[in-house]
Protein backbone atom coordinates (compact mmCIF):
# COMPACT_ATOMS: atom_id res chain seq x y z
CA UNK A 1 0.00 0.00 0.00
CA UNK A 2 1.50 3.38 -1.03
CA UNK A 3 2.70 5.42 1.94
CA UNK A 4 0.36 8.72 1.82
CA UNK A 5 -0.69 11.84 4.08
CA UNK A 6 -0.35 15.28 4.20
CA UNK A 7 1.92 17.54 6.38
CA UNK A 8 0.44 19.25 9.04
CA UNK A 9 1.15 22.74 8.45
CA UNK A 10 -0.94 22.55 5.18
CA UNK A 11 -4.01 21.49 6.78
CA UNK A 12 -4.00 23.39 9.95
CA UNK A 13 -1.05 26.53 10.30
CA UNK A 14 0.72 25.96 13.10
CA UNK A 15 -1.49 23.72 14.62
CA UNK A 16 -0.14 19.89 14.90
CA UNK A 17 -2.80 18.98 17.34
CA UNK A 18 -5.56 19.69 14.97
CA UNK A 19 -3.62 18.87 11.99
CA UNK A 20 -3.31 15.08 13.30
CA UNK A 21 -7.24 15.03 14.89
CA UNK A 22 -8.05 15.99 11.41
CA UNK A 23 -5.68 13.21 9.47
CA UNK A 24 -7.26 10.74 12.31
CA UNK A 25 -10.35 10.87 10.04
CA UNK A 26 -9.11 9.77 7.12
CA UNK A 27 -7.38 6.27 5.43
CA UNK A 28 -3.48 8.33 5.58
CA UNK A 29 -0.31 6.40 6.66
CA UNK A 30 2.11 9.46 6.33
CA UNK A 31 2.70 12.74 8.15
CA UNK A 32 5.19 15.30 8.19
CA UNK A 33 5.15 17.26 11.16
CA UNK A 34 6.03 20.61 10.56
CA UNK A 35 8.03 22.79 12.61
CA UNK A 36 8.52 25.42 9.49
CA UNK A 37 8.43 28.67 11.32
CA UNK A 38 10.74 28.23 14.95
CA UNK A 39 8.34 29.50 16.77
CA UNK A 40 6.38 26.20 16.29
CA UNK A 41 9.42 24.03 16.90
CA UNK A 42 9.39 24.02 20.86
CA UNK A 43 6.05 23.19 21.41
CA UNK A 44 5.68 20.29 19.01
CA UNK A 45 9.41 18.95 20.59
CA UNK A 46 7.73 19.33 24.01
CA UNK A 47 4.71 17.41 22.95
CA UNK A 48 6.62 14.73 20.50
CA UNK A 49 6.40 11.93 23.33
CA UNK A 50 2.86 11.77 23.48
CA UNK A 51 1.52 12.63 20.27
CA UNK A 52 -0.65 9.34 18.89
CA UNK A 53 1.59 8.36 15.69
CA UNK A 54 0.28 4.90 15.42
CA UNK A 55 -1.82 5.36 12.16
CA UNK A 56 1.02 6.65 10.16
CA UNK A 57 3.77 4.00 9.15
CA UNK A 58 6.31 6.85 7.57
CA UNK A 59 6.56 10.13 10.17
CA UNK A 60 8.86 12.97 9.27
CA UNK A 61 9.94 15.95 10.69
CA UNK A 62 10.20 19.96 8.71
CA UNK A 63 13.07 21.41 10.30
CA UNK A 64 12.27 25.52 10.82
CA UNK A 65 13.04 27.36 7.29
CA UNK A 66 14.93 30.29 8.93
CA UNK A 67 16.08 30.53 11.70
CA UNK A 68 19.35 32.93 13.03
CA UNK A 69 22.94 31.90 13.20
CA UNK A 70 22.72 32.23 16.90
CA UNK A 71 19.91 29.85 17.12
CA UNK A 72 21.38 27.58 14.98
CA UNK A 73 23.36 25.50 17.24
CA UNK A 74 20.80 25.10 19.41
CA UNK A 75 18.30 23.92 16.83
CA UNK A 76 21.08 21.19 16.03
CA UNK A 77 21.05 19.69 19.49
CA UNK A 78 17.16 19.58 19.40
CA UNK A 79 16.69 18.16 16.02
CA UNK A 80 19.22 14.93 17.66
CA UNK A 81 15.79 13.90 19.26
CA UNK A 82 14.53 13.72 16.17
CA UNK A 83 17.20 11.51 14.65
CA UNK A 84 17.39 9.32 17.10
CA UNK A 85 13.79 8.61 16.26
CA UNK A 86 15.20 8.11 12.68
CA UNK A 87 12.61 10.05 11.54
CA UNK A 88 13.77 11.83 8.30
CA UNK A 89 14.71 15.90 9.08
CA UNK A 90 13.36 18.07 5.92
CA UNK A 91 15.72 20.86 5.48
CA UNK A 92 15.70 23.64 3.54
CA UNK A 93 19.06 24.10 2.19
CA UNK A 94 19.28 27.74 2.29
CA UNK A 95 18.67 27.84 6.23
CA UNK A 96 21.71 26.74 7.06
CA UNK A 97 24.74 29.13 7.82
CA UNK A 98 27.33 26.73 9.33
CA UNK A 99 27.81 23.49 7.35
CA UNK A 100 29.76 22.00 9.67
CA UNK A 101 27.41 22.05 12.96
CA UNK A 102 24.97 19.48 10.89
CA UNK A 103 27.30 16.88 9.47
CA UNK A 104 26.56 14.43 12.67
CA UNK A 105 22.98 15.08 11.29
CA UNK A 106 23.37 13.87 8.00
CA UNK A 107 21.99 10.79 8.23
CA UNK A 108 18.57 11.93 9.13
CA UNK A 109 19.00 15.03 6.96
CA UNK A 110 16.84 15.06 3.98
CA UNK A 111 17.11 18.24 2.01
CA UNK A 112 14.56 19.41 0.00
CA UNK A 113 14.49 21.26 -3.47
CA UNK A 114 14.11 24.86 -3.77
CA UNK A 115 11.23 27.13 -5.03
CA UNK A 116 12.71 29.94 -7.49
CA UNK A 117 12.80 32.50 -4.76
CA UNK A 118 15.60 30.18 -3.02
CA UNK A 119 19.64 31.09 -4.20
CA UNK A 120 20.56 27.36 -3.85
CA UNK A 121 19.10 23.72 -4.18
CA UNK A 122 17.09 24.36 -7.32
CA UNK A 123 18.48 22.09 -9.63
CA UNK A 124 20.34 19.27 -10.18
CA UNK A 125 23.11 20.87 -10.20
CA UNK A 126 22.82 22.99 -7.30
CA UNK A 127 21.96 20.39 -5.22
CA UNK A 128 24.86 18.71 -6.35
CA UNK A 129 26.61 20.71 -4.02
CA UNK A 130 24.94 19.75 -1.48
CA UNK A 131 25.37 16.11 -1.36
CA UNK A 132 29.14 16.51 -2.14
CA UNK A 133 29.15 18.14 1.58
CA UNK A 134 26.44 15.32 2.81
CA UNK A 135 27.10 12.56 1.52
CA UNK A 136 24.96 10.41 3.59
CA UNK A 137 21.91 13.01 3.18
CA UNK A 138 18.98 12.11 1.20
CA UNK A 139 16.48 14.41 -0.95
CA UNK A 140 12.65 15.21 -0.37
CA UNK A 141 11.58 15.93 -3.85
CA UNK A 142 9.55 18.47 -3.68
CA UNK A 143 7.42 18.28 -7.59
CA UNK A 144 5.57 21.34 -7.23
CA UNK A 145 8.72 23.43 -6.36
CA UNK A 146 10.67 21.31 -9.46
CA UNK A 147 7.57 22.49 -11.57
CA UNK A 148 7.67 25.97 -10.70
CA UNK A 149 11.38 26.58 -11.18
CA UNK A 150 10.94 24.43 -14.81
CA UNK A 151 7.49 24.58 -16.72
CA UNK A 152 8.49 21.40 -18.69
CA UNK A 153 9.67 19.36 -15.48
CA UNK A 154 13.00 18.72 -17.64
CA UNK A 155 14.42 19.92 -14.55
CA UNK A 156 12.36 17.89 -12.47
CA UNK A 157 13.43 14.83 -14.04
CA UNK A 158 16.99 15.38 -13.84
CA UNK A 159 16.47 15.86 -10.26
CA UNK A 160 14.51 12.21 -10.06
CA UNK A 161 17.17 10.69 -12.40
CA UNK A 162 20.36 11.91 -10.85
CA UNK A 163 19.26 11.39 -7.43
CA UNK A 164 16.93 8.18 -7.38
CA UNK A 165 18.47 6.50 -4.91
CA UNK A 166 18.69 9.43 -2.46
CA UNK A 167 14.69 10.33 -2.88
CA UNK A 168 13.67 9.38 0.72
CA UNK A 169 9.98 11.57 0.55
CA UNK A 170 8.08 13.34 -2.03
CA UNK A 171 6.57 16.68 -1.53
CA UNK A 172 3.02 17.27 -3.70
CA UNK A 173 1.03 20.97 -4.42
CA UNK A 174 1.29 23.21 -7.00
CA UNK A 175 3.15 25.65 -6.29
CA UNK A 176 1.77 29.33 -7.79
CA UNK A 177 3.64 32.53 -8.88
CA UNK A 178 3.31 34.03 -4.88
CA UNK A 179 5.39 30.37 -4.29
CA UNK A 180 2.27 29.43 -1.96
CA UNK A 181 1.52 25.73 -2.06
CA UNK A 182 -2.20 25.38 -3.44
CA UNK A 183 -4.09 22.69 -4.35
CA UNK A 184 -3.09 20.99 -7.56
CA UNK A 185 -4.52 21.91 -11.21
CA UNK A 186 -4.96 19.55 -13.78
CA UNK A 187 -1.88 21.11 -15.26
CA UNK A 188 0.03 20.19 -12.26
CA UNK A 189 -1.19 16.65 -13.03
CA UNK A 190 0.36 17.23 -16.58
CA UNK A 191 3.45 18.20 -15.38
CA UNK A 192 3.92 15.80 -12.38
CA UNK A 193 3.02 12.50 -14.93
CA UNK A 194 5.97 13.29 -16.58
CA UNK A 195 8.29 11.91 -13.81
CA UNK A 196 6.47 9.65 -11.78
CA UNK A 197 7.94 6.88 -14.43
CA UNK A 198 11.47 7.54 -12.51
CA UNK A 199 10.37 7.38 -8.93
CA UNK A 200 10.27 4.52 -6.44
CA UNK A 201 6.72 3.93 -6.35
CA UNK A 202 6.95 3.05 -2.48
CA UNK A 203 8.42 6.21 -1.86
CA UNK A 204 6.24 8.26 0.99
CA UNK A 205 4.39 10.72 -0.76
CA UNK A 206 3.56 14.06 1.56
CA UNK A 207 0.76 16.25 0.16
CA UNK A 208 1.26 20.55 1.27
CA UNK A 209 -1.14 21.63 -0.59
CA UNK A 210 -3.16 24.28 1.76
CA UNK A 211 -6.15 23.32 1.85
CA UNK A 212 -9.55 23.47 4.18
CA UNK A 213 -10.79 20.78 6.09
CA UNK A 214 -13.65 20.06 3.33
CA UNK A 215 -11.06 19.95 0.66
CA UNK A 216 -8.70 17.24 2.04
CA UNK A 217 -10.71 14.25 1.07
CA UNK A 218 -10.72 15.13 -2.80
CA UNK A 219 -6.89 16.47 -2.51
CA UNK A 220 -6.20 13.31 -1.51
CA UNK A 221 -8.12 11.36 -4.30
CA UNK A 222 -6.63 13.60 -6.63
CA UNK A 223 -2.98 13.16 -5.60
CA UNK A 224 -3.65 9.40 -5.37
CA UNK A 225 -5.53 9.62 -9.03
CA UNK A 226 -2.35 11.26 -10.54
CA UNK A 227 -0.09 8.32 -9.14
CA UNK A 228 -2.29 5.97 -10.33
CA UNK A 229 -3.06 7.77 -14.10
CA UNK A 230 0.83 7.58 -14.29
CA UNK A 231 0.98 3.95 -13.69
CA UNK A 232 -1.85 2.73 -15.88
CA UNK A 233 -0.71 5.19 -18.95
CA UNK A 234 3.03 3.21 -18.34
CA UNK A 235 1.31 0.07 -18.08
CA UNK A 236 -0.33 0.60 -20.93
CA UNK A 237 2.37 1.94 -23.52
CA UNK A 238 3.27 0.27 -26.62
CA UNK A 239 7.01 -0.19 -26.06
CA UNK A 240 7.62 -2.04 -29.08
CA UNK B 1 -25.26 62.23 -8.37
CA UNK B 2 -26.11 58.56 -6.68
CA UNK B 3 -22.55 56.64 -6.91
CA UNK B 4 -22.13 53.70 -9.18
CA UNK B 5 -24.67 50.94 -8.19
CA UNK B 6 -24.11 47.31 -8.48
CA UNK B 7 -27.71 46.60 -8.31
CA UNK B 8 -28.86 48.98 -10.85
CA UNK B 9 -31.40 47.59 -12.87
CA UNK B 10 -33.39 46.02 -9.49
CA UNK B 11 -32.78 50.73 -9.13
CA UNK B 12 -34.29 51.39 -12.25
CA UNK B 13 -37.11 49.12 -12.01
CA UNK B 14 -38.04 50.63 -9.00
CA UNK B 15 -37.61 54.12 -10.05
CA UNK B 16 -40.15 53.44 -13.34
CA UNK B 17 -42.38 50.66 -11.25
CA UNK B 18 -41.53 48.29 -14.15
CA UNK B 19 -39.96 44.40 -14.24
CA UNK B 20 -38.89 42.84 -17.61
CA UNK B 21 -39.15 39.68 -17.80
CA UNK B 22 -36.72 38.75 -20.19
CA UNK B 23 -34.25 40.63 -18.74
CA UNK B 24 -34.60 38.69 -15.67
CA UNK B 25 -35.02 35.23 -17.20
CA UNK B 26 -31.47 35.81 -19.47
CA UNK B 27 -29.75 36.76 -16.24
CA UNK B 28 -31.26 33.87 -14.49
CA UNK B 29 -30.55 31.50 -17.06
CA UNK B 30 -26.47 32.78 -17.24
CA UNK B 31 -26.18 32.38 -13.52
CA UNK B 32 -27.42 28.99 -14.06
CA UNK B 33 -24.66 28.46 -17.06
CA UNK B 34 -21.84 29.65 -15.17
CA UNK B 35 -22.86 27.63 -11.97
CA UNK B 36 -22.75 24.65 -14.46
CA UNK B 37 -19.58 25.48 -15.85
CA UNK B 38 -18.21 26.32 -12.28
CA UNK B 39 -18.86 23.00 -11.47
CA UNK B 40 -17.00 21.30 -14.60
CA UNK B 41 -13.56 23.48 -13.88
CA UNK B 42 -13.76 22.62 -10.24
CA UNK B 43 -14.77 19.03 -10.70
CA UNK B 44 -11.53 18.22 -12.94
CA UNK B 45 -9.60 21.69 -11.45
CA UNK B 46 -8.78 22.45 -14.79
CA UNK B 47 -7.87 26.35 -13.89
CA UNK B 48 -4.27 26.35 -12.21
CA UNK B 49 -2.94 29.14 -10.47
CA UNK B 50 -1.38 31.13 -12.82
CA UNK B 51 -4.33 31.16 -15.23
CA UNK B 52 -7.94 32.08 -15.07
CA UNK B 53 -11.14 30.97 -16.90
CA UNK B 54 -13.28 33.74 -18.41
CA UNK B 55 -16.42 34.00 -20.56
CA UNK B 56 -17.57 36.90 -22.55
CA UNK B 57 -20.30 37.74 -24.57
CA UNK B 58 -23.94 36.76 -23.61
CA UNK B 59 -22.85 34.42 -20.62
CA UNK B 60 -20.78 37.28 -18.84
CA UNK B 61 -23.53 40.03 -19.71
CA UNK B 62 -25.88 37.83 -17.87
CA UNK B 63 -28.07 37.39 -21.15
CA UNK B 64 -28.04 33.43 -21.89
CA UNK B 65 -30.13 32.81 -23.65
CA UNK B 66 -31.21 29.35 -26.44
CA UNK B 67 -28.40 28.37 -28.45
CA UNK B 68 -25.71 30.72 -27.23
CA UNK B 69 -22.55 30.08 -27.48
CA UNK B 70 -20.16 29.51 -24.85
CA UNK B 71 -17.51 32.36 -25.65
CA UNK B 72 -14.46 31.83 -23.18
CA UNK B 73 -10.49 32.05 -22.97
CA UNK B 74 -8.12 30.07 -20.33
CA UNK B 75 -6.31 33.29 -19.71
CA UNK B 76 -2.72 33.20 -18.93
CA UNK B 77 -0.91 34.77 -16.58
CA UNK B 78 1.96 33.30 -15.65
CA UNK B 79 5.56 31.39 -16.96
CA UNK B 80 5.09 30.12 -20.33
CA UNK B 81 3.87 26.45 -19.49
CA UNK B 82 3.42 24.06 -22.43
CA UNK B 83 0.27 22.03 -20.49
CA UNK B 84 -1.70 25.11 -20.84
CA UNK B 85 -2.30 23.98 -24.16
CA UNK B 86 -3.26 20.70 -22.84
CA UNK B 87 -5.94 22.13 -20.27
CA UNK B 88 -7.73 24.66 -22.87
CA UNK B 89 -7.76 21.09 -25.18
CA UNK B 90 -9.37 19.39 -22.14
CA UNK B 91 -11.87 22.46 -21.12
CA UNK B 92 -13.16 22.17 -24.72
CA UNK B 93 -13.76 18.31 -24.55
CA UNK B 94 -15.42 18.89 -21.59
CA UNK B 95 -17.93 21.61 -22.25
CA UNK B 96 -18.45 18.86 -25.89
CA UNK B 97 -19.34 16.39 -23.69
CA UNK B 98 -21.24 18.60 -21.27
CA UNK B 99 -23.58 19.54 -24.89
CA UNK B 100 -22.25 23.81 -24.35
CA UNK B 101 -22.17 25.42 -27.62
CA UNK B 102 -19.03 26.20 -28.98
CA UNK B 103 -17.77 29.34 -30.03
CA UNK B 104 -18.24 31.08 -32.84
CA UNK B 105 -15.76 30.34 -35.95
CA UNK B 106 -13.31 33.30 -36.06
CA UNK B 107 -11.68 31.50 -33.53
CA UNK B 108 -11.00 34.69 -31.32
CA UNK B 109 -12.30 32.50 -28.07
CA UNK B 110 -12.46 28.64 -27.19
CA UNK B 111 -8.52 28.23 -26.90
CA UNK B 112 -5.54 30.08 -24.93
CA UNK B 113 -5.46 33.89 -24.26
CA UNK B 114 -2.12 35.63 -22.83
CA UNK B 115 -1.60 38.49 -20.21
CA UNK B 116 1.42 40.20 -22.14
CA UNK B 117 -0.50 40.27 -25.59
CA UNK B 118 -3.16 41.90 -23.84
CA UNK B 119 -1.27 44.25 -21.97
CA UNK B 120 1.60 45.01 -24.13
CA UNK B 121 0.32 45.13 -27.26
CA UNK B 122 -2.35 48.02 -27.14
CA UNK B 123 -2.11 49.92 -31.02
CA UNK B 124 0.57 49.57 -33.77
CA UNK B 125 0.93 46.83 -35.62
CA UNK B 126 1.04 43.85 -33.20
CA UNK B 127 -2.21 44.35 -31.74
CA UNK B 128 -3.83 42.03 -33.93
CA UNK B 129 -7.92 42.25 -34.37
CA UNK B 130 -8.11 39.31 -32.68
CA UNK B 131 -6.31 40.71 -29.57
CA UNK B 132 -8.41 44.24 -29.64
CA UNK B 133 -11.49 41.87 -29.44
CA UNK B 134 -10.39 39.94 -26.84
CA UNK B 135 -8.68 42.82 -24.39
CA UNK B 136 -11.99 45.30 -25.14
CA UNK B 137 -14.52 42.60 -24.67
CA UNK B 138 -12.25 41.47 -21.40
CA UNK B 139 -13.21 45.32 -20.41
CA UNK B 140 -16.62 45.37 -21.29
CA UNK B 141 -18.66 41.71 -21.02
CA UNK B 142 -16.07 39.52 -19.66
CA UNK B 143 -16.29 37.54 -16.16
CA UNK B 144 -14.11 35.39 -14.86
CA UNK B 145 -15.70 31.86 -13.49
CA UNK B 146 -13.38 29.73 -10.47
CA UNK B 147 -10.10 31.86 -9.15
CA UNK B 148 -10.29 35.17 -10.41
CA UNK B 149 -6.30 36.17 -9.54
CA UNK B 150 -5.41 36.26 -12.79
CA UNK B 151 -8.23 37.94 -14.69
CA UNK B 152 -8.00 40.31 -12.03
CA UNK B 153 -4.40 41.50 -12.25
CA UNK B 154 -4.95 41.94 -16.17
CA UNK B 155 -7.78 43.86 -16.26
CA UNK B 156 -5.74 46.32 -13.40
CA UNK B 157 -2.79 46.09 -15.66
CA UNK B 158 -4.59 46.60 -19.23
CA UNK B 159 -6.43 49.59 -17.56
CA UNK B 160 -3.16 51.00 -16.01
CA UNK B 161 -1.63 50.93 -19.65
CA UNK B 162 -4.49 53.10 -20.92
CA UNK B 163 -4.56 55.68 -17.89
CA UNK B 164 -0.84 55.70 -17.33
CA UNK B 165 -0.33 56.41 -21.16
CA UNK B 166 -2.97 59.39 -21.48
CA UNK B 167 -0.33 62.57 -20.11
CA UNK B 168 -2.77 63.55 -17.36
CA UNK B 169 -6.16 61.94 -15.60
CA UNK B 170 -6.47 64.92 -13.77
CA UNK B 171 -8.21 67.87 -14.89
CA UNK B 172 -6.25 70.91 -15.44
CA UNK B 173 -8.13 72.88 -12.67
CA UNK B 174 -6.98 69.71 -10.75
CA UNK B 175 -10.33 69.40 -10.06
CA UNK B 176 -12.25 66.51 -11.99
CA UNK B 177 -10.83 63.54 -13.46
CA UNK B 178 -10.89 63.54 -17.00
CA UNK B 179 -12.34 61.16 -19.46
CA UNK B 180 -10.00 58.81 -20.03
CA UNK B 181 -9.25 59.55 -23.86
CA UNK B 182 -7.19 56.83 -25.01
CA UNK B 183 -9.41 53.85 -23.32
CA UNK B 184 -12.08 55.60 -24.96
CA UNK B 185 -10.67 56.10 -27.85
CA UNK B 186 -9.96 52.45 -28.30
CA UNK B 187 -13.04 51.59 -26.99
CA UNK B 188 -14.69 53.77 -30.02
CA UNK B 189 -12.44 51.82 -32.63
CA UNK B 190 -13.72 48.85 -31.40
CA UNK B 191 -17.22 49.67 -32.10
CA UNK B 192 -16.32 51.05 -35.72
CA UNK B 193 -14.48 47.39 -36.10
CA UNK B 194 -17.20 45.87 -35.59
CA UNK B 195 -19.35 47.60 -37.95
CA UNK B 196 -16.60 47.13 -40.60
CA UNK B 197 -16.01 43.48 -39.95
CA UNK B 198 -19.83 42.60 -39.70
CA UNK B 199 -19.65 44.19 -43.71
CA UNK B 200 -16.50 41.63 -43.91
CA UNK B 201 -18.01 38.79 -42.35
CA UNK B 202 -21.12 39.23 -45.00
CA UNK B 203 -18.94 39.05 -48.07
CA UNK B 204 -17.01 36.29 -46.52
CA UNK B 205 -19.59 34.38 -45.78
CA UNK B 206 -21.70 35.12 -48.63
CA UNK B 207 -24.29 36.17 -46.03
CA UNK B 208 -24.64 33.02 -44.09
CA UNK B 209 -26.22 33.89 -40.56
CA UNK B 210 -26.47 37.73 -41.65
CA UNK B 211 -29.75 38.60 -40.13
CA UNK B 212 -28.94 37.26 -36.83
CA UNK B 213 -25.58 39.03 -36.99
CA UNK B 214 -27.40 42.59 -37.54
CA UNK B 215 -29.70 41.81 -34.81
CA UNK B 216 -26.77 41.44 -32.85
CA UNK B 217 -24.70 44.25 -33.97
CA UNK B 218 -28.04 47.17 -33.66
CA UNK B 219 -28.72 46.03 -29.80
CA UNK B 220 -26.13 43.84 -28.09
CA UNK B 221 -23.14 45.05 -29.48
CA UNK B 222 -24.29 48.70 -29.45
CA UNK B 223 -25.02 47.82 -26.15
CA UNK B 224 -21.62 47.43 -25.28
CA UNK B 225 -20.27 50.45 -26.87
CA UNK B 226 -22.99 52.43 -24.83
CA UNK B 227 -21.48 50.80 -21.64
CA UNK B 228 -18.19 51.47 -22.92
CA UNK B 229 -18.42 55.32 -23.21
CA UNK B 230 -20.45 55.59 -19.64
CA UNK B 231 -17.84 53.71 -18.30
CA UNK B 232 -15.40 56.22 -19.44
CA UNK B 233 -17.78 59.02 -18.41
CA UNK B 234 -18.62 58.08 -15.05
CA UNK B 235 -14.20 58.95 -14.58
CA UNK B 236 -16.14 62.46 -14.79
CA UNK B 237 -19.69 62.00 -14.03
CA UNK B 238 -19.33 60.35 -10.95
CA UNK B 239 -15.70 59.84 -9.70
CA UNK B 240 -14.78 57.59 -6.84
CA UNK B 241 -15.51 58.91 -3.70
CA UNK B 242 -12.02 59.17 -2.64
CA UNK B 243 -11.80 62.17 -5.03
CA UNK B 244 -14.72 63.82 -3.98
CA UNK B 245 -13.68 63.68 -0.32
CA UNK B 246 -10.49 64.68 -0.73
CA UNK B 247 -11.37 68.14 -3.34
CA UNK B 248 -8.62 69.48 -1.61
CA UNK B 249 -6.00 67.27 -1.17
CA UNK B 250 -5.89 65.60 -4.63
CA UNK B 251 -4.68 61.90 -4.95
CA UNK B 252 -1.54 61.87 -6.82
CA UNK B 253 -1.76 58.53 -7.76
CA UNK B 254 -4.39 56.99 -10.02
CA UNK B 255 -4.88 54.30 -8.17
CA UNK B 256 -9.18 55.65 -7.54
CA UNK B 257 -9.36 55.83 -10.63
CA UNK B 258 -8.21 52.65 -11.39
CA UNK B 259 -10.33 50.87 -9.09
CA UNK B 260 -13.28 53.09 -10.20
CA UNK B 261 -12.57 51.62 -13.77
CA UNK B 262 -12.12 48.42 -12.41
CA UNK B 263 -15.52 48.10 -10.64
CA UNK B 264 -17.18 48.92 -13.72
CA UNK B 265 -15.81 45.38 -15.73
CA UNK B 266 -17.18 44.07 -12.63
CA UNK B 267 -20.90 44.94 -14.23
CA UNK B 268 -22.87 43.98 -16.71
CA UNK B 269 -23.39 46.10 -19.79
CA UNK B 270 -26.96 46.68 -19.11
CA UNK B 271 -26.38 47.25 -14.90
CA UNK B 272 -23.83 50.62 -16.19
CA UNK B 273 -26.42 51.43 -18.53
CA UNK B 274 -29.50 50.73 -16.22
CA UNK B 275 -27.00 53.18 -13.90
CA UNK B 276 -26.58 56.22 -15.92
CA UNK B 277 -30.42 55.55 -17.04
CA UNK B 278 -30.88 56.03 -13.20
CA UNK B 279 -28.75 58.99 -12.77
CA UNK B 280 -29.12 60.53 -16.29
CA UNK B 281 -32.32 60.32 -18.15
CA UNK B 282 -36.06 60.28 -17.84
CA UNK B 283 -38.22 57.20 -16.99
CA UNK B 284 -39.82 57.20 -20.35
CA UNK B 285 -36.46 57.34 -22.18
CA UNK B 286 -35.36 54.57 -19.84
CA UNK B 287 -38.41 52.74 -20.44
CA UNK B 288 -38.05 53.01 -24.25
CA UNK B 289 -34.82 51.56 -24.11
CA UNK B 290 -35.59 48.61 -21.33
CA UNK B 291 -38.29 47.24 -23.40
CA UNK B 292 -36.61 47.25 -26.84
CA UNK B 293 -33.81 45.18 -25.29
CA UNK B 294 -36.21 43.21 -23.08
CA UNK B 295 -38.30 42.37 -26.39
CA UNK B 296 -34.63 41.75 -28.18
CA UNK B 297 -33.86 39.23 -25.41
CA UNK B 298 -37.14 37.52 -25.74
CA UNK B 299 -36.89 36.67 -29.55
CA UNK B 300 -32.99 35.69 -29.56
CA UNK B 301 -34.48 33.31 -26.52
CA UNK B 302 -37.14 31.67 -29.05
CA UNK B 303 -35.78 28.91 -30.78
CA UNK B 304 -38.11 29.37 -33.92
CA UNK B 305 -37.38 32.97 -34.39
CA UNK B 306 -33.25 32.33 -34.22
CA UNK B 307 -33.74 29.50 -36.85
CA UNK B 308 -35.32 31.96 -39.21
CA UNK B 309 -33.16 34.73 -38.84
CA UNK B 310 -30.09 32.25 -39.10
CA UNK B 311 -31.59 31.22 -42.50
CA UNK B 312 -33.13 34.86 -43.58
CA UNK B 313 -30.76 36.38 -46.70
CA UNK B 314 -30.81 40.00 -46.51
CA UNK B 315 -32.42 40.31 -50.33
CA UNK B 316 -35.53 39.17 -47.89
CA UNK B 317 -34.89 41.06 -45.17
CA UNK B 318 -37.71 43.80 -45.80
CA UNK B 319 -40.64 41.96 -46.36
CA UNK B 320 -39.39 39.64 -43.20
CA UNK B 321 -42.76 40.09 -40.36
CA UNK B 322 -39.93 39.26 -37.96
CA UNK B 323 -36.55 41.20 -39.16
CA UNK B 324 -38.79 44.10 -39.39
CA UNK B 325 -39.51 43.69 -36.07
CA UNK B 326 -36.29 43.86 -35.00
CA UNK B 327 -36.13 47.11 -37.30
CA UNK B 328 -38.24 48.54 -35.02
CA UNK B 329 -37.09 47.61 -31.86
CA UNK B 330 -33.22 48.14 -32.90
CA UNK B 331 -34.85 51.80 -33.84
CA UNK B 332 -36.50 52.67 -30.24
CA UNK B 333 -33.13 51.33 -28.98
CA UNK B 334 -30.99 54.10 -30.92
CA UNK B 335 -33.77 56.46 -30.00
CA UNK B 336 -33.76 55.96 -26.37
CA UNK B 337 -29.79 55.98 -26.41
CA UNK B 338 -29.95 59.50 -28.47
CA UNK B 339 -31.91 60.97 -25.95
CA UNK B 340 -29.50 59.46 -22.96
CA UNK B 341 -26.47 60.48 -24.91
CA UNK B 342 -27.70 64.16 -26.67
CA UNK B 343 -30.98 65.34 -25.17
CA UNK B 344 -31.72 64.66 -21.53
CA UNK B 345 -28.32 65.32 -19.66
CA UNK B 346 -26.20 68.48 -20.33
CA UNK B 347 -23.27 66.79 -19.34
CA UNK B 348 -23.48 63.98 -20.88
CA UNK B 349 -24.58 65.73 -23.97
CA UNK B 350 -21.47 68.01 -23.95
CA UNK B 351 -18.90 64.84 -23.24
CA UNK B 352 -20.28 62.95 -25.98
CA UNK B 353 -20.05 65.57 -28.14
CA UNK B 354 -16.50 66.12 -27.37
CA UNK B 355 -15.49 62.74 -27.02
CA UNK B 356 -17.53 60.53 -28.90
CA UNK B 357 -17.03 62.80 -32.17
CA UNK B 358 -13.63 63.70 -32.99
Amino acid sequence: MKRIGFSTGAIAFGDFGRALSLLSRFEVNAVELSALRFAELDPLLRAIDHLDLRQFQYVSFHAPSKFSAEDEPRLVQLLRRISDRKWPIILHPDSIFRPELWLPLQDALCFENMDKRKPVGRTAAELQSLFDLYSKASLCFDMGHAHQVDRTMSEGRLIAQRYSRRIRQLHISEVNTRSEHVPISAASEFAFSKVIDLLNQDTPIIIESVVREDEIESELIRVVGVFEGAIRELCSKDWG
Amino acid sequence: MSPLSSNAIDELCLKVDRRWKAIDAAKKDADTGIQRIANILADHRLVSSDTSFVVFGSLARGEWTVNSDVDWTLLVDGEANPDHLKVSQQIKSRFIQAKLNEPGSTETFGKLAFSHELIHQIGGEGDSNKNTTRRILLLLESRAIGNPDAYDRVVKNVLNRYLDNDISFLSRSGQHYKVPRFLLNDIVRYWRTMCVDYASKHRERQGEKWALRNAKLRLSRKLIFASGLLTCFNCYLKPPPEFKNNLFDLPEHMEPLLLHLKAHVRLTPLEILADALVSFAKPETAIQIFDAYDRFLTMMNDGEIRKHLDSLQAKDAHSDKVFNEIETISNKFQNGLNRLFFEENADIAELTKKYGMF
